[in-house]
């Protein structure tokens, strides 16, 4: 409630500038989330064409090591909107805790989902379906985790507080997307 | 700000000195959506003399059966893929976005867009990426049309392939940011007393469009990302022998594109709804209508796409999307016959301006009725990739969102730059465009159905009356946009003064100077409650009060019939 509060006391341009921020957000992931989408549609076109899927020789994919990373990333999610709702409440300690913590799941993610795109066997398709999806998420998770860090090294300098909190909550609403285009990517890579 | 008929401000017009306009500004890092519009106006339009120039070529190849200005076939490959490339992607869809940065914030009373630095990156973004498309007709041209089909794109087409790829890929993430800011900004920066149903039809057409460039292109991303790596990274995507799949490509890419459409005609729509309402001095017929059909449009474009492949896909999905193709165009219907409806019995103006929108409207139509027939299956398979297609993708694209730009730039020019363009070179600029552009691609209908494909520089020699005066007239065509650039240039140098609402529209763009000062509006603007509420008490008094606030235009606008809009308008609201 204290964070309303604090929204209250913004200036009628910067509560505008709030709310565009917020709207703009909401768009883009509704509309960047198309291309995973996309590429979706595209590992599907192209495992129907194909009698046997992983085709003959080539080893699926475990899932044990994904789906343990699949789960790091959402409590990562997770943490970042406790972070974020500490942050709105004034609580500073508890965010920057949480938000550390958002941050080094999110590296474990993308450090381990690196290995296992570095040491895929190479097998025409699978592979390089594999490595394009994963690839591409890949470099959504590094751009934005980078952003979660420079985000992080602004709010060690007290740049944030319950009435200025837009660059944590946009950095987080962009960390939930990489979080559900991964789940897109995830049912489809390992399950489908 | 409540919306009132009459403005309060009787103050005479001396107070509001006109803003200048410096050419500096324009070449250099802005933020103001008016400076951001104009580059998008200025940038598409140096791309679409590019693209003009390989239609002169291509038309010029094509007056004979023979190789004739081109040595091989791949020359002309190129230079048609060139072609279609640089007027979709770097003419018609940045000048729209051009029209939409200028008039959005002015039409809704704001200041700015919701995200000005934004804007000005969505802009900076098309001069690189056109750079990257004249380049890559350079270093081995595309080969393989705007459509990009593998395996020509990827097998046999020329290292510029890549680099087309890439700009159209930049284009295309230019398009989604400019998009996320219309949206935005129709969302939260309407001024209180305006509702949706009071926001002017271009505004409904730019959400329209927005929204599908937000959906669909991101596809396109998806689509370019793979075709590049398959150029340079060695994967197989589109590589059927390798377990690739050609269809894959066919998918995606219309999956977009055929929304794109929409995305270059909407906002044509919108500017007709504009325009045809002013110069008729009529209210809007089916206002409600006409927003929703451009909704409506936006929502079953997404549902035709497999239209383009009838003869690759598997006959089982072929009914399905001929019928969805056949129902998009009741939604474009409802708008014809409302703007037809606008007209009936309407004071109309015969500016330069409601010359080109009718012009749209007649040729739109053609266009329409040949989209229908393309649509049955039947028919489809007949005029498959034969230069039916070709007259009726321009009867649309040319005929249609070309026409509403020539439209919008004699509506609006006075707006920009606070002086009007020539009425007398602006009717003979019609005459010739409408001339031209008829005989360039009415005759292609008789090529196509008699079986003359596409994309080929030598056809069999009983084509070539119908090929020589689509030639002629594409010259026409081709003279008659230098009346215009010569028009635009004699009117910035010494036009004549426009006033702050030369053609008496009631639209909130009009209610402040030529050109707008840097914050748009001096005061709180206030709106009058119908934006199309033309031929009422009301309005006129509305207008007039606009005129005491603003100053009228100069007299010697006034004095001269019957071109003269403010001297009719005084008299016809």
């Amino acid at each position: 409630m204290q964070g309303d509060l604090a929204e209250h006391r913004l200036t009628p341009k910067e509560e505008l500038d709030l709310k565009n921020k917020r709207t703009g957000l909401a768009i883009f992931q509704v509309s960047w989330i198309m291309v995973f989408f996309c590429l979706m549609f595209v590992h599907w076109q192209i495992r129907i064409q194909s009698p046997d899927w992983p085709p003959p020789g080539v080893e699926k994919l475990g899932v044990v090591v994904p789906s343990a990373m699949t789960l790091a990333l959402i409590a990562s999610s997770l943490l970042a909107r406790r972070a974020y709702r500490a942050l709105r409440a004034g609580q500073i300690e508890t965010f920057l805790w949480n938000w550390r913590m958002t941050i080094a799941l999110g590296a474990a993610f993308v450090l381990v989902m690196a290995f296992e795109w570095l040491t895929i066997p190479i097998s025409g398709q699978y592979s390089n379906l594999f490595r394009v999806l994963v690839g591409f998420h890949g470099v959504h998770a590094v751009v934005i985790g980078a952003l979660l860090v420079r985000v992080y090294r602004s709010a060690m300098r007290g740049a944030y507080n319950s009435g200025s909190f837009w660059p944590v909550e946009g950095a987080a609403g962009l960390w939930y997307f990489v979080t559900i285009a991964w789940i897109l990517f995830y049912a489809v890579l390992y399950w489908s | 700000m409540a919306s009132i008929s009459v403005p309060v401000g009787g103050a005479p017009s001396q107070s509001a000195p006109r803003p200048r306009l410096r050419v500096s500004d324009y070449l250099r890092w802005s933020v103001d959506h008016k400076i951001i519009g104009v580059q998008y106006m200025v940038t598409a339009a140096f791309f679409f003399i590019v693209g003009g120039t390989l239609a002169m070529l291509i038309r010029w190849e094509l007056l004979t059966p023979n190789l004739d200005v081109v040595q091989t076939g791949a020359q002309y490959n190129s230079l048609f893929s060139a072609h279609g490339l640089v007027m979709i992607f770097l003419w018609i869809i940045p000048m729209m976005a051009g029209f939409g940065n200028y008039l959005l914030p002015l039409m809704l009373g704001a200041k700015d867009m919701a995200f000005p630095w934004l804007n000005a990156f969505a802009f900076w973004l098309i001069p690189p990426a056109g750079i990257l498309m004249i380049g890559s007709m350079l270093v081995g041209a595309p080969e393989a049309g705007w459509t990009m089909y593998p395996p020509l794109s990827t097998l046999f087409s020329g290292d510029g392939q890549t680099l087309a790829a890439l700009s159209v890929h930049l284009l295309g993430i230019s398009s989604i940011l400019g998009a996320i800011n219309f949206l935005v900004t129709v969302k939260n920066m309407r001024p209180a007393g305006m509702s949706y149903w009071q926001m002017p039809l271009f505004v409904w057409a730019i959400v329209a469009t927005s929204i599908i460039v937000v959906m669909a292109t991101p596809f396109l991303a998806g689509a370019l990302t793979l075709l590049i790596l398959d150029r340079i990274a060695g994967t197989t995507f589109f590589d059927a022998t390798k377990g690739g799949d050609v269809l894959l490509w066919q998918n995606v890419f219309w999956f977009y594109s055929h929304p794109a459409v929409y995305i270059m005609v909407l906002p044509g729509m919108g500017i007709l709804s504009d325009v045809l309402s002013v110069h008729s001095r009529k209210p809007i017929f089916g206002y409600k209508m006409i927003a929703l059909s451009s909704m409506a449009i936006g929502i079953v474009g997404f549902t035709v796409w497999a239209h383009h492949m009838f003869t690759s896909l598997q006959p089982e999905m072929r009914i399905p999307f001929m019928i969805t193709s056949m129902i998009i165009a009741v939604p474009t219907g409802i708008k014809i016959f409302s703007w037809l409806g606008t007209l009936w019995r309407g004071k109309i103006r015969f500016t330069s301006a409601m010359l080109f929108s009718l012009g749209f409207l007649s040729m739109f139509v053609i266009g329409g009725i040949t989209g229908v027939m393309l649509a049955m299956i039947p028919f489809n398979l007949h005029v498959h990739d034969t230069y039916f297609v070709v007259a009726h993708l321009h009867f649309v694209l040319f005929g249609g969102s070309v026409f509403a730009i020539y439209s919008g730039v004699y509506h609006w020019f006075p707006k920009i730059t606070g002086r009007l363009l020539d009425e007398r070179l602006g009717k003979l600029h019609f005459a010739l465009t409408y001339i031209g552009f008829f005989f360039t691609f009415f005759p292609m209908h008789f090529a196509g159905m008699l079986g003359m494909p596409r994309r080929v520089a030598v056809y069999m020699p009983e084509f070539q009356g119908l090929n020589a005066t689509a030639s002629i007239g594409s010259f026409v065509l081709g003279i008659s946009t230098f009346l215009l650039i010569y028009n635009v240039i004699a009117s910035l140098r010494g036009g004549r003064l426009a006033g702050a609402n030369p053609w008496r529209a009631l639209t909130l763009e009009w209610a402040t100077t030529s050109p707008p000062p840097a914050t748009n509006f001096v005061g709180e603007p206030v709106m009058f409650e119908d934006p199309y509420g033309y031929g009422t008490e009301g309005a006129a008094a509305y207008l007039d009060a606009i005129e005491r606030q603003f100053g009228a235009p100069p007299q010697a606008l006034a004095a001269d019939k019957p071109a003269s809009p403010a001297a009719q308008g005084a008299s016809g609201d």
